[in-house]
């Protein structure tokens, strides 16, 4: 699939800004099944800096500073993205129990051989907490649910990423910025990036390991209206590590698994890796924040 | 016990006194005293001496030693606000002995761990091999504290040594084995303090430390000098360096002052530093001025909002990425927290070969991670017989033998939770060394860490890691504990000497030889925020003076009327002076039903509550108390420690003593005498800074501090004594001459008679004298005429107008109606009138300062809040 992505995040502050530094983690990834082509981003006021690099993950980030007085930012992210449908896990990993992965993955040798795994050890970081997810009995609890002994690793995942999606309800009401997964687990609802954070720190809890993916889902308006513009939203979901093989990512907002109609933007152990736009400020006072997202399919 | 040597009958009681508190039957290392018993041929110089001063030559110069180092304020604990918390330590006359074949091979290994420690933490923030040929867990590193995400970023244009400067500290075990301890990459403290110790016994012992054969530390400070120069971005001439502290609260800021002193930096917090077009500049008096080097004196994940932890209020937003562009140079680098990390230990040997190719040198400490399953159950399956840290937190050693059941099994369950997170060992058993016991007045046996000070050379940025360099300081800082107690737990600290083979000429720590110097004169590149303390000196200053004056008036009126009807005497305007209520129970207003009007209690009672009152203020911490004001002095006065001389600060410790014993005061002549050692000690301070401080922009704010609050206070106190006194007359106009100290000149000129007008133009318009408003006026504008002015505007700025007005309604009034003010209330009015002119836009003219001159650095705040707890 072909889409035309615009993000739009628009800051009107109450105070006049002084001097603002930030970082912007809003410029698509380059992978296997996605390709971007003509990405521009816009940023008013224009600022006197702007550089990009790649984080410890991977993920392109633009900082810039603002110098000039301004009291409102408006930071839009502009790219053609071709989408390609996702591999699958098809050969022996698909059968590999998920107790021998876990057993994999703290070693870090290899499931045949003895020999070190490089890739199982590099995933070994996201079996451990991060800054928003912290691991727990109740999610282990809530874990083994689905992963029963000797059960296969994917059809585990597969099973959580269902329970998951029919058990608990969306409410974006709900949701913080970051809400506690013990309250997400008992109140039973949330927002995609809770549901991304309980599905991981489930995984983490049984000594799996799994990473935050943010991105966009291309949405399709009620039948019989015109799709409106900046209706769409950003997305959250996560991967999973399928030792010899690679990371398998699932949906459990959606109870799906991400194909064709998902654009992948970053990844990192859990939201505060991947903050689309964040930034420090002299003044401002209070603010308000809009934020317009489209992701509109273009003839290919 | 037989002695090859004779001893002296002094040395031979010194050394059985010394073998008698050894423990029996060990084999436990002594540094003084070898097994058969005799002194240690390091320790020749030292011994000689020891015979020569006695033991009470010692005790004396110990003592000597203390008060030097009490009145530089060596402190490491000023963390607390409070006027009574300040602690010092104790500093052994005894030096810990190095001998030269000794330090040959701990130089070596420590120089070998410097540079092991570069190879490591530039691979972890670089291509990880160590991590991915499975040398070290990941788990191990991506959870410690000081691990930095952002540091490992592509993009990094910095190709210098990550490891400037750090700390090792090093014990000898019970087998005189050398053992490290820990490393400090992030802001190892310390080398300030051995160098003050160095200093200080140098001068206590002066002969004994001019013709030991030691070797000098001086170099090594010269070499660190050069060494950050060097960092400087494009290698720029005469680079800005800066010593970055968390400031006055933090446990360190003593050694920071002295460093940027000692060194010649500027001494800067979070809010003096900005971020702009990319560069890191500091703010000024005289604008931004760029910043090329920053030593950093703050742990990394402080450092930076934006990209680390964004609830910090002492980083700079913007730093990681100017570093990262190679705009600043960034002593050490973020992110080498990690290599603190205590299971690191563990794993040291087997880095060494991977990344050295060759065997580590120096062991280190027998710790376990908990992280190895293996290792898991050997520490939980008798968890008593280890000691256990938390990586996160080395300065804590949990003791599980002397833990009660219940908090064991939530060591055990925490352990097992997050295996990761905890090392085990065994105690180390130290060696013991001797140590001066002050008390007691004798030589005993004590446990001793060191910590030394490793220097990379900076090389130029192709060379790789492992062909850096390292220097190691000939010296450091020794303190008297317990292995692995932190220095700033111990109470007694100690010099390290490194003889060296052939006598080194003694080089004076203060003087130090320059490369060549840029000429400066105009003081423009004084941080805004120094002038803005400066300035709160003197007006905090300058009120405690008019308060302890007011307060030492009171006392004599006290003293002198006590037994009068309270409306008789003075004091009545006196607590207005002082912005006080009266004591309810001696209030004429207060209460009519129970105090029938002109009915008092009885002299004695009225004596003893208003005593009570008024000794109150020396231990009331709220607005009118003084400690508070001298809290205030005090605390901008560290915030400037490095511009203001020695003397000066000694005299700030002197009235810091006096502030402590305040509270004990007992009586009103007690008190007053008090008062008059605070009057005097305030007058030394301020002279002293008159004398010694250049008389540039710094001095200029500290004197318009000084002089804005003296001419408010006697604006003030004239209108009382003039206008609205409940007793007008001779006896309080006495006493406002006697408060703005100008009783003297008065009887010198109109002996002891009292005229109103007279005693106006000595206060208002005599411009000779000091005291008088006028006088203050013409030195107000003088000052503020030198400020520098940001633009070249030509209008004049707020503070200049300010009194020009004032200045103007002085010379302006009608002299004529303000005779006979004692009967004429038309006179009385028009002074008051011109009091109040002369009032308000002095009362403005510190806001107008504080807009055109200090740093109004509001606190930068985040546009999304998200702080994650510790992992």
């Amino acid at each position: 699939m072909k889409y035309q992505l615009r993000h739009t995040t628009h800051y009107d502050y109450s105070s006049p800004v002084t001097l603002s530094h930030n970082e912007a983690r809003l410029l698509p990834r380059d992978l296997d099944y996605q390709h971007c082509k003509n990405t521009r981003l816009s940023i008013s006021p224009t600022p006197l800096r702007q550089h990009e690099r790649l984080d410890f993950f991977g993920n392109r980030i633009v900082y810039f500073a603002i110098q000039d007085i301004h009291d409102s930012l408006e930071v839009t992210i502009r790219s053609q993205v071709t989408t390609q449908s996702r591999p699958a896990p098809a050969g022996d990993e698909v059968h590999a129990a998920w107790e021998t992965v876990v057993e994999q993955l703290a070693t870090g040798l290899g499931g045949v051989t003895t020999a070190i795994d490089p890739h199982s050890l590099e995933a070994r970081l996201f079996t451990l907490n991060s800054p928003f997810i912290h691991r727990s009995e109740s999610l282990r609890q809530f874990a083994l649910d689905c992963f029963t002994p000797q059960r296969s690793l994917c059809e585990s995942v597969l099973a959580l990423n269902q329970r998951i999606y029919r058990e608990f309800s969306y409410d974006s009401e709900y949701s913080t910025l970051a809400t506690p997964l013990d309250d997400v687990l008992k109140d039973r609802k949330g927002v995609c990036q809770d549901f991304a954070h309980l599905a991981i720190g489930a995984l983490r809890s049984i000594g799996l390991a799994a990473r935050y993916v943010s991105g966009y889902l291309e949405t399709f308006p009620p039948p019989g209206q015109e799709k409106l513009v900046g209706a769409d939203a950003s997305h959250a979901w996560l991967s999973v590590f399928i030792p010899n093989w690679g990371w398998l990512d699932i949906d459990p907002t959606n109870g799906s698994l991400p194909g064709e109609r998902y654009l992948t933007l970053a990844w990192g152990r859990d939201y505060g890796d991947v903050t689309p736009l964040r930034g420090v400020m002299n003044g401002g006072g209070a603010h308000e924040l809009t934020v317009e997202v489209d992701v509109l399919p273009l003839d290919s | 016990m037989r002695n090859s040597a004779p001893h002296s009958p002094l040395l031979q009681h010194l050394l059985e006194d010394y073998q008698a508190e050894r423990p029996q039957g060990t084999h436990q290392y002594d540094d003084l005293v070898t097994r058969e018993g005799q002194f240690r041929a390091r320790w020749q110089p030292l011994v000689e001496e020891l015979d020569e001063l006695g033991l009470d030559g010692l005790q004396q110069r110990t003592l000597e030693a203390q008060n030097l180092l009490y009145e530089n304020g060596v402190t490491f604990n000023v963390y607390e606000d409070e006027v009574r918390k300040l602690r010092s330590w104790q500093l052994d006359p005894i030096p810990y002995v190095i001998s030269p074949q000794s330090w040959t091979m701990l130089e070596q290994g420590l120089k070998q761990r410097a540079r092991l420690l570069e190879c490591l933490v530039a691979d972890l923030y670089g291509e990880r091999r160590v991590l991915k040929d499975g040398i070290l867990p990941p788990e191990l590193i991506y959870t410690h504290p000081g691990w930095l995400f952002p540091a490992a970023d592509s993009g990094n244009l910095y190709e210098r040594p990550r490891v400037i400067f750090q700390g090792m500290d090093v014990m000898r075990n019970e087998h005189g084995e050398w053992r490290v301890l820990g490393d400090w990459t992030q802001a190892a403290s310390g080398v300030g303090y051995s160098l003050e110790n160095r200093i200080i016994l140098s001068r206590a012992l002066s002969r004994l430390y001019r013709d030991a054969p030691l070797s000098r530390l001086a170099g090594f400070l010269q070499a660190y000098h050069r060494c950050l120069s060097e960092l400087a971005p494009h290698r720029r001439e005469n680079p800005n360096i800066v010593l970055f502290t968390p400031g006055p609260g933090s446990s360190g800021y003593f050694e920071h002052a002295w460093l940027a002193n000692y060194m010649n930096f500027s001494l800067v917090e979070g809010g003096d530093l900005v971020v702009r077009d990319g560069q890191v500049s500091m703010r000024t008096l005289g604008g931004l001025k760029a910043v090329d080097v920053i030593v950093r004196q703050i742990t990394d994940p402080w450092c930076d909002p934006l990209e680390l932890r964004g609830d910090s209020l002492l980083g700079v937003p913007g730093l990681m990425q100017a570093a990262r562009r190679g705009e600043v140079a960034i002593a050490n680098s973020l992110g080498v927290g990690v290599l603190e990390h205590p299971a690191l230990a563990a794993f040291l040997p087997g880095l060494c070969q991977y990344l050295l190719g060759e065997p580590l040198q120096l062991a280190g400490r027998d710790v376990l991670w908990c992280g190895e399953p293996t290792y898991l159950s050997t520490v939980l399956n008798d968890l008593s017989i280890w000691q256990i840290r938390a990586v996160n937190d080395v300065t804590q050693t949990i003791k599980p033998a002397e833990l009660t059941p219940d908090a064991l099994a939530s060591l055990h369950q925490s352990i097992l939770q997050a295996p990761h997170l905890y090392v085990a060992e065994q105690p180390l058993k130290p060696a013991s060394s001797p140590s001066y016991n002050l008390k007691d007045n004798k030589v005993t046996p004590q446990p001793v860490s060191l910590r030394f000070f490793a220097l990379a050379d900076p090389g130029d940025s192709t060379s790789d890691p492992e062909s850096r360099q390292h220097r190691i300081m000939p010296g450091g800082l020794a303190w008297v504990a317990e292995p692995g107690t932190p220095v700033m737990e111990s109470t007694i600290v100690k010099d390290i000497w490194v003889l060296s083979p052939v006598a080194q000429p003694h080089v004076s720590l203060l003087q130090r030889a320059k490369g060549p110097i840029l000429v400066t004169r105009d003081g423009m590149d004084l941080p805004s925020r120094v002038a803005e303390s400066l300035f709160w000196i003197g007006r905090y200053g300058e009120r405690l003076d008019n308060r302890s004056r007011l307060m030492r008036e009171s006392l004599t009126s006290l003293v002198e009327e006590g037994q009068l009807r309270l409306a008789d005497t003075l004091l009545p305007d006196l607590y207005t002076a002082l912005k006080l209520d009266l004591p309810d129970a001696l209030d004429p207003e207060h209460d009519p039903a129970t105090q029938p009007h002109g009915e008092q209690p009885p002299a004695v009672e009225q004596f003893m509550i208003l005593r009570k009152s008024l000794l109150g203020l020396f231990q009331n911490a709220d607005d009118e108390g003084l400690p508070r004001m001298f809290n205030a002095m005090l605390r901008n006065s560290r915030a400037v420690r490095d511009h203001l001389g020695d003397d000066a600060w000694r005299t700030i410790n002197t009235l810091h003593q006096t502030f402590s014993d305040l509270p004990n005061t007992q009586g009103a002549n007690a008190g007053q005498r008090k008062l008059e050692d605070i009057i005097t000690l305030l007058a030394a301070f301020f002279g002293l800074c008159n004398e010694t401080m250049p008389h540039h922009f710094g001095w200029r704010f500290m004197d318009i501090g000084r002089i804005t609050e003296r001419c408010i206070a006697s604006l003030e106190l004239l209108k009382l004594a003039m206008i609205s006194a409940s007793r007008p007359g001779t006896d309080l106009w006495e006493t406002v001459l006697a408060t703005t100290d100008n009783l003297t000149v008065y009887r010198r000129r109109y002996r002891s008679q009292l005229y109103p007008a007279a005693i106006l133009d000595l206060l208002l318009f005599d411009e000779t004298n000091p005291r008088s408003v006028g006088y203050m006026l013409k030195r107000l504008e003088t000052q503020i005429e030198h400020l520098p002015h940001p633009e070249t505007t030509p209008f004049r700025s707020q503070e200049t107008r300010l009194i020009i007005q004032a200045t103007s309604y002085l010379h302006l009034v009608d002299l004529d109606t303000l005779t006979d003010l004692e009967n004429s209330t038309k006179a009385q009015a028009a002074l008051e009138t011109l009091l109040d002119q002369l009032l308000t836009p002095l009362c403005a003219l510190s806001d107008a300062i504080s807009h055109s001159h200090f740093s109004h650095a509001e606190t930068p705040k985040q546009l999304v809040t998200l702080q994650g707890s510790d992992t």
